[in-house]
């Protein structure tokens, strides 16, 4: 094997960490998949067992029901990397043959470039039945497996093409890092961010960016990953070297501060610079508040709301700084959904060998988001949120919708 | 700002951490994992042996306060552990009884009898009487339970009371998934939450019991239903109990999934999956506690700090090669170096001197040095970081970590009024 990422995952790993197990089980009690299903052996088994016979290929292939949710690793007391061990030794298993659906969901700019012209098309083509039922025996993701909204305009678009900002900046530049989704898809969430951001006196700078690379690590092709994550490393350091770099795309950025280190060893010192400059949006609101420099003037939303932490929003070991900023909002009840995940884990749940499990999975949150509030939940990640509005029917948005009416903006 | 950072989220920590919150203070819970709640049986241990076996201990425990001063108990005091456990209870009304007062004595998964003051109602009647007649049931597919080994070794038993009772192993198969030949006390205890399986597995063990009978089960019998095992004892028409197993252990799992939601109802911020790795002292005040976030660290300030990272077994406390045992956060003197050689050769002999390392505490649960003074004023410990006792060999483990959570609470709440 001759590819710089996968070697670190045959050789280097985060395997040290796997001596650090005591054996306790606490893994195995929170992973979501070994919950609904008997086809996948668990964190503890596939994971730091697994790992310590593992020369090359894993000895336990249930290995691929893992979803790389990375619970497993949050919830660990000693330290083992489990989600990461699992998500290199998988690459390694499917090094050699790469399904070309797995190859394919990870070009998500590729996916939005082609859609958004066309978006009328693309809404139709991925509603349409007999299509749908084509790609799942061509391709093989489900035919009901929730898919992006094209959009009729980009962010960038909108971005370029908007009257500029009335107000003069008070407190400074941020740059914004919009991710494909934000940038293609969700198009809405990153306008909002970026209003919100200007609202508080920020001037904010979009450079031109490309894509982390996460679908595509997420599926193992770390080659491809690595390139992505360091080119999107240099677009962002186009824009400043020491600003804070802000972003509404909650895994996108858990790829930047820790996953394209931990998970494909990328050492490169930009990506370490852009790893440490990156905030979540939610978080860096409440970073302001406790700073007491978030003005707290907001309009009460009398509203009961379900909202759900993502996997790789919590696996940032921040907790869940987006509930903690609509506390703020009078009148507004947040409900956390106590659900470990959502099922969908990036493109996990698009499978279709796996597209059961990814609704197994997700029931439990289904049902109390629709118990909560039928017309609107929460979550700050675009994937989930398809997940989530695709099968409980609910509509779901960022965080920063909420923010954002708040302050009068909407 | 939260005006409280606790570290750890065990039973001391999130015993601290509710009762701080629902006093309405900010409190922000920071922890690197779950805590040993899940590895625990699920019951709350006060005091079991000291060294024999203690039927009344909270009275047991007011005698070791005084003639070892250097044992928690004497820090927390008997009224310490008394509010901490009529608090535990009213916060878990549906998953504790008992009272300080009263041990239980409850059948192992090995077939001992075991002390413990707190129990879940699943496991009252487990609480046995001379004369009684049980059956102690096995499922085919959960490989951690042997109805046997429980069986004989309980019906040689003379019962603490000096009864003695009957006891026969029954086996039953039935799968709590599909194609699943061994399944995890966990997978069983989902099951068990489901009203038709419960059905079946009534149905398929109703005929194998005999008149009079008492049923034992591994505690499996439902997550998060709490009326899973009561159900199932109508449906069987005979008492119930469930005998706690080894991890992943599902008592222990609704104590700690029952103490992390009031925490959050009461709105306690958890910060999950972080280690804190580092402190910032100024003028002897603890300004903050810094953690290993992704991507770059991240400080959180407060008030007061209470320290409930637990032991050896947490990393709390660490041994390297040399025999130098350091609390790994703070760098607090420990108390117990003394004692002579830490660990001795001797495995079936007394106890491990090694184990009763860790810090001592005043009667506020402020962290004292070894001349007795307050090492940082806003410092606090609770659990099992504080030194003095073999709380495995004790029993008492648990009631440490109740006690001393509750009291380190009090004593903040004070000041910050
Ligand atoms: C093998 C064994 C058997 C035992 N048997 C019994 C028994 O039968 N009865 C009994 O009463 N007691 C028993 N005990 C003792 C009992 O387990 C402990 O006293 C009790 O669990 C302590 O609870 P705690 O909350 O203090 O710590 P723990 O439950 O250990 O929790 C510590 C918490 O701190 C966190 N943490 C640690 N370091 C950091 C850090 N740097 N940053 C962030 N978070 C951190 C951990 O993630 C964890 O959440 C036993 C102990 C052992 C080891
Ligand atoms: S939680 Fe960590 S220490 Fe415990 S079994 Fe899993 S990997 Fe091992
Ligand atoms: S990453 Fe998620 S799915 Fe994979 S083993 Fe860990 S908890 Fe289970």
């Amino acid at each position: 094997m001759s590819h710089e990422g996968l070697e670190f995952a045959g050789h280097e790993l985060a395997r040290a960490s796997l001596d650090a197990c005591v054996k306790c089980t606490i893994c195995e009690t929170m992973c979501p998949v070994s919950a609904v299903t008997p086809l996948f052996s668990g964190p503890k088994f596939v994971g730091p067992q697994a790992e310590r016979f593992r020369n090359g290929d894993s000895v336990d292939h249930s290995l691929d029901y893992c979803s790389s949710c990375g619970t497993c690793t949050l919830v660990c007391p000693q330290g083992v990397q489990i989600a990461e061990l699992n998500s290199q030794a998988r690459a390694v298993m499917k090094a050699d043959h790469m399904p070309l659906r797995d190859k394919l969901i990870g070009q998500t700019v590729l996916m939005g470039k082609v859609m958004t012209p066309v978006a009328p098309i693309a809404k139709a083509a991925l509603n349409n039945k007999p299509i749908r039922a084509m790609m799942e025996a061509v391709v093989k993701v489900h035919r009901d497996a929730p898919m992006p909204p094209p959009q009729g305009q980009t962010f960038e678009g909108w971005f370029r093409k908007r009257p500029k900002p009335s107000r003069t900046p008070t407190r400074g530049a941020l740059v914004f890092f919009h991710g494909c989704a934000g940038g293609y898809f969700e198009v809405e969430t990153s306008k909002k961010s970026v209003e919100v951001l200007e609202h508080l006196g920020y001037e904010v700078i979009v450079p031109k960016q490309g894509c982390c690379g996460l679908a595509q690590q997420s599926n193992g092709l770390f080659d491809q990953a690595t390139a992505s994550v360091l080119k999107l490393c240099d677009d962002l350091r186009a824009a400043g070297t020491d600003l804070t770099i802000i972003s509404s795309s909650g895994s996108c950025t858990g790829m930047l501060k820790h996953e394209a280190h931990e998970i494909m060893g990328v050492t490169d010192d930009k990506l370490k610079d852009v790893g440490t400059r990156i905030r979540d949006i939610m978080e860096f609101l409440l970073d302001l508040h406790e700073a007491g420099e978030l003005p707290t003037d907001f309009a009460p939303i009398d509203m009961t709301v379900p909202y759900h932490a993502p996997c790789q929003l919590k696996s940032q070991g921040m907790g869940m700084p987006a509930v903690e900023v609509l506390k703020l909002i009078p009148d507004l009840t947040v409900v956390e959904s106590g659900a470990v995940c959502c099922g969908i884990a990036g493109t996990y749940g698009l499978k279709k060998e796996k597209y059961d499990i990814a609704q197994a999975v997700g029931r439990p949150l289904f049902e109390m988001v629709k118990k909560t509030n039928p017309d609107l939940a929460l979550c700050d990640t675009e994937t989930c949120r398809w997940q989530i509005e695709q099968s409980s029917g609910v509509k779901t948005e960022h965080p920063i919708f909420l923010v954002h009416r708040a302050y009068g903006l909407s | 700002m939260s005006r409280v950072v606790v570290i750890g989220a065990g039973l001391a920590g999130l015993v601290a951490a509710n009762r701080l919150a629902s006093a309405g203070v900010g409190v922000t819970l920071l922890t690197k994992g779950i805590g040993g709640l899940q590895l625990s049986q699920g019951t709350i241990d006060v005091l079991g042996y000291a060294p024999d076996r203690v039927t009344n201990p909270v009275l047991t425990l007011s005698a070791i306060a005084s003639a070892r001063p250097g044992h928690p108990y004497a820090a927390i005091g008997a009224a310490g552990v008394h509010t901490g456990i009529e608090y535990l209870k009213q916060l878990l009304p549906d998953l504790l009884v008992g009272d300080a007062e009263a041990n239980y004595q409850l059948p192992t998964a090995v077939g001992a009898i075991r002390p413990t003051c707190l129990v879940q109602p699943s496991m009252v009647a487990g609480h046995l009487k001379d004369g009684a007649k049980v059956a102690v049931v096995g499922l085919r597919r959960l490989k951690d339970f042997h109805p046997a080994l429980v069986a004989e070794n309980l019906a040689r038993t003379t019962l603490p009371d000096g009864g003695r009772l009957v006891a026969r192993p029954v086996s039953v198969d039935v799968p709590a998934r599909d194609a699943e030949v061994d399944s995890s006390g966990l997978t069983y205890a989902r099951a068990f939450d489901d009203p038709a399986f419960r059905a079946r597995f009534a149905a398929a063990l109703k005929p194998l019991l005999g008149d009079g009978e008492t049923v034992g089960l591994p505690a499996v019998l439902g997550l998060k239903d709490r009326t899973a095992w009561s159900d199932l004892a109508d449906k069987l028409g005979h008492p119930v109990f469930e005998i706690p197993l080894p991890p992943p252990s599902v008592p222990g799992m609704r104590l700690n999934e029952a103490l992390m939601a009031s925490a959050k109802a009461a709105g306690v911020r958890v910060v999950n999956g972080t280690r804190a790795v580092s402190v910032r002292v100024e003028d002897g005040v603890v300004k903050g506690v810094t953690v290993a976030t992704a991507g770059a660290d991240r400080e959180f300030t407060a008030d007061a700090f209470v320290l409930a990272a637990g032991g050896f077994e947490s990393g709390a406390l660490a041994l390297d090669s040399y025999g130098t045992v350091t609390e790994t956060l703070f760098g607090l003197p420990l108390a117990g170096l003394d004692a002579g050689p830490l660990v001795h050769g001797d495995y079936w002999g007394p106890e491990q001197p090694l184990f009763s390392v860790g810090v001592r505490v005043a009667g506020d649960m402020r962290v004292l040095d070894g001349n007795g003074a307050v090492v940082h004023p806003n410092l606090y410990a609770a659990g099992g970081i504080i030194g003095g006792s073999s709380r495995w060999a004790e029993k008492s483990g648990d009631g440490i970590a109740v006690g001393s959570a509750v009291v380190a609470a009090d004593s903040i709440l004070e000041v910050l009024a």
